[in-house]
């Protein structure tokens, strides 16, 4: 296990892309010490920001510390495990397409931004964005996980194209916006539009409270999709905390958005 | 003591304007001119390159590009998702830090262009009332001679004049407004048919002979009309036409009309190959080349010339002034979009699209840019074009170069398109093989001929020291993609690949005399329609960066 521990108190974005378990799996400690980051527009080495300590052979990392103005972190990851011990900042696992992060605290906007595989646990809240699609990009994530215990921000799952983002709390407006495909559950309240010009995939708003839907959505029926519960039993073996009460509820399905292909579909609760 | 004369010894030259078709010769610089060699035989040069074994070429010119103004930069913004994976251009301590994708931002556009050898470009479409913002992106692409067309084949004050049948009106406008943007040339999109477009939803014309609604005059009468204005005025390039109808199968007919209608006329058609299609009405299963018929016409008319518009396969981004055209686009690729309506100018539409080898109408773009390059008798009138970034990119030029000069490598292209293409179009029976000096007339001297810029496209005394120095290869496209050394107004501006001093390059522009009682005319006009004041529309000498003043 390699140890970073994060002493640097700047208030500078502190970039360190490309720093993955792949990456320093085979350099030692002083060559690692020298990886590249960039603080703001410089490149500097990573000793001036972390101690590091530690064997990356097992491609595992431990960041430590307030990580919030720490980016990027696990972007383009292949493989490996990754833990940050407190909060972390905007990207992490931005494009990755194998491998574990766990955030044990907060994390920023863009988690997961166009993941390829893989799973994101945040065990905090997350930011805006959580597993979208960059600014102008025709699909978004495209397989792999994201579990939030806490809350999230706007765009979550943006254009998203295939793949499981779970909220443990409540998420802000415009879920599941321009989806593809792919399922995104929501087990606290949600904010407005959610799936708006959606194609196809799933939402499922399984807390309070839920939004009135836009009016380009049509309610199909009232059922017990069994796949539900086969995702609940997933996400409770990723360690994820599925209200027990949610197994037997009654969801309603609409189906939309009709501004569009309308073969999307948002469950919500209603027991 | 200091001569100041930069000798460029023993080079291989390629210099088709003075006759010269690669013969040893050393060339020689002083203050940023070619001069000839000192008479006196103690005098010494200060610097010597010796290029003995190297082929030595004028600087390349792109003579139709689109790298500046508004839609340029609608385009830019419009792709963030292809910036964001395309190569970066990193800050050096001789270069600005930029952008790639099928559109570069401006400094990255100046370094790649002279990382080719090529130290001249004029972006091809211009609506005059952005003509300030070209102006300060022109300033921030370096390496580069710039100058730009200007658009008025939609232009109201234009087809005004036109139905009113008051031809000198229209050639004092023409004049006035090339002055005002400090443009180049007049430039026709789709004539009379983004005003159509402009006016009603999915509106276009699609012949020389329809009416266009308000105004009361044809597509045929603004070409005319603005043809004759500029060879009254004597500017040094005709002018420029994007014919009606770009892209559509049977377009050809329309083509052969336009360049009909020039009659005597000078003309340049743009990117022909888009121009060149047979086939039905709206029918890709027809869709065919119909190069050959286009061909002749151009070989037996002195008055014609043509650049390209070279397709490559991959993905680019449309970017025109003809409004139709971009709509089309992005319904057919289902694509983003961006239209814009300049006022009383012009439109424009903007499209990402990907070109494929396994689409028969890509496929057949693909081959009847080929076919003009290879049927085409006189290299002086057939320009190379991608018609960056709407056919590829102009950083596809060394390929170009290798598919004209190698027919087996051509050969071997033509196998992995559509098979389809063998039957609609004449390639595979194509063996021509272009020579090192006819890729230097149709990348150097004959766009510098067509522009009518005298001091560009050749290597006599008194030309710009712009000079291009390769090292020969059997691979084409890897001796014209890394030149050994680029040199623009006698400084070495790149090395190898490296930018070495990457200098500002200077706007090329005319300023033809006119009548100047007509601004009274212009003036009211602006103030009753235009949204900025007339006083404040000409772009002011002192508001450019070096330039010069080309006369025709």
């Amino acid at each position: 296990m390699l140890s970073l521990r994060y002493k640097a108190d700047t208030s500078i974005p502190v970039e360190v892309e490309g720093l993955t378990p792949s990456a320093v799996r085979a350099l030692s400690v002083a060559e690692i010490q020298r990886f590249e980051v960039f603080h703001g527009n410089r490149k500097v080495p990573l000793a001036e920001f972390f101690d590091v300590s530690g064997d990356p052979s097992d491609a595992r990392l431990e960041f430590e510390g307030n990580l919030a103005g720490v980016h990027w972190i696990g972007a383009h990851m292949t493989e490996g495990e990754i833990h940050v011990r407190g909060a972390a900042g905007r990207h992490v696992g931005s494009e990755m397409t194998g491998g574990t992060i766990h955030v044990h605290g907060n994390a920023s906007d863009w988690v997961g931004g166009e993941m390829h595989g893989g799973l994101i646990h945040v065990h905090g809240s997350a930011g805006h964005l959580v597993g979208s699609a960059y600014r102008g990009s025709a699909t978004g994530m495209t397989a792999g996980t994201i579990l939030v215990d806490g809350s999230v921000g706007n765009e979550v799952g943006l254009t998203l194209r295939r793949g499981l983002l779970a909220i443990g709390d409540g998420c802000g407006d415009f879920v599941g916006a321009n989806m593809i495909a792919g399922t995104v559950l929501v087990f606290g309240t949600c904010g407005i539009r959610p799936g708006a010009s959606m194609r196809r995939g799933t939402v499922g708003l399984l807390g309070a409270n839920p939004p009135k839907l836009l009016v380009s959505f049509r309610k199909s029926c009232v059922c017990q999709p069994t796949f539900l519960r086969l995702m609940f039993k997933r996400l409770q073996s990723l360690g994820f905390t599925v209200p027990s009460d949610c197994y037997d509820a009654n969801y309603g399905l609409y189906h939309g958005d009709h501004v569009t292909v309308g073969r999307g579909e948002i469950l919500i609760r209603e027991s | 003591m200091s001569s100041g004369l930069f000798k460029i010894a023993g080079g291989t030259v390629y210099d088709p304007i003075h006759g010269v078709d690669g013969e040893q010769r050393d060339i020689w610089i002083r203050d940023g001119r070619i001069v000839a060699p000192p008479s006196e035989p103690d005098v010494r040069q200060d610097k010597t390159f010796d290029a003995t074994g190297l082929v030595v070429m004028p600087g390349g010119i792109d003579m139709h590009c689109h790298i500046a103004g508004p839609k340029v930069n609608s385009a830019r913004k419009m792709r963030p998702e292809q910036k964001r994976k395309a190569e970066k251009v990193i800050r050096t301590p001789n270069t600005r830090s930029g952008t790639m994708g099928s559109v570069p931002s401006t400094f990255a556009t100046g370094y790649k262009y002279a990382g080719l050898g090529y130290t001249t470009a004029f972006d091809a479409a211009i609506p005059p009332l952005a003509a300030r913002h070209v102006h300060e992106e022109f300033e921030d692409t370096p390496c580069i001679d710039k100058g730009f067309f200007v658009l008025m084949g939609n232009n109201h004050f234009v087809m005004q004049s036109i139905q009113r049948n008051e031809p000198e009106r229209l050639r004092s406008f023409i004049a006035w407004l090339l002055g005002a943007a400090k443009g180049f040339t007049p430039k026709v999109v789709n004539p009379g048919g983004v005003e159509i477009w402009k006016q009603q939803p999915s509106g276009n014309v699609h012949g020389l002979d329809e009416n266009v609604a308000h105004f009361g005059v044809t597509p045929r009468q603004i070409i005319e009309g603005v043809a004759r204005a500029v060879d009254a005025l004597r500017l040094p390039h005709s002018v420029h036409i994007h014919a009606n109808n770009l892209g559509m199968p049977g377009n050809w007919r329309t083509t052969l009309e336009t360049m009909k209608t020039l009659g005597d006329s000078r003309g340049h058609l743009a990117h022909i190959q888009f121009h060149s299609y047979g086939g039905g009405e709206g029918d890709e299963n027809t869709f065919n080349s119909k190069a050959v018929e286009l061909v002749e016409y151009v070989n037996t008319h002195s008055n014609l010339t043509v650049d390209v518009g070279q397709v490559l396969f991959g993905e680019t981004t449309t970017m025109t002034a003809d409004g139709p055209l971009g709509y089309y686009l992005s319904n057919a690729f289902k694509s983003k979009w961006f239209s814009s309506d300049t006022e009383m100018e012009s439109g424009c539409g903007i499209a990402p699209i990907e070109y494929k080898n396994t689409s028969l109408v890509h496929s057949l773009q693909w081959a009847i840019g080929l076919e003009w390059y290879l049927l085409a008798k006189d290299p002086w009138r057939v320009v190379m074009s991608t018609d960056h970034p709407n056919g590829g990119s102009f950083l596809a030029y060394p390929q170009i170069i290798q598919l004209l000069m190698d027919r087996t490598y051509r050969q071997e292209m033509l196998k992995l398109v559509h098979p389809a293409v063998l039957e609609r179009s004449t390639l595979a029976d194509l063996t021509r093989e272009y020579t090192l000096s006819e890729i230097c007339i149709i990348t150097r001297s004959g766009p510098a001929r067509i522009l009518g810029l005298p001091n560009k496209g050749h290597l006599g005394p008194g030309a710009d020291a712009d000079i291009t120095v390769y090292t020969p290869n059997d691979d084409k496209t890897k001796m014209f993609e890394l030149p050994r050394m680029v040199i623009k107004n006698g400084v070495v501006i790149v090395e190898q690949g490296e930018i070495r001093q990457p200098v500002t390059g200077k706007l090329l522009y005319v300023s033809p005399e006119y009548d100047s009682s007509i601004e009274k005319d212009i003036a009211e006009w602006f103030e009753k329609y235009y949204s900025i004041r007339f006083r404040n529309y000409p772009v002011p000498l002192d508001y450019l960066h070096d330039h010069e003043e080309v006369r025709g």
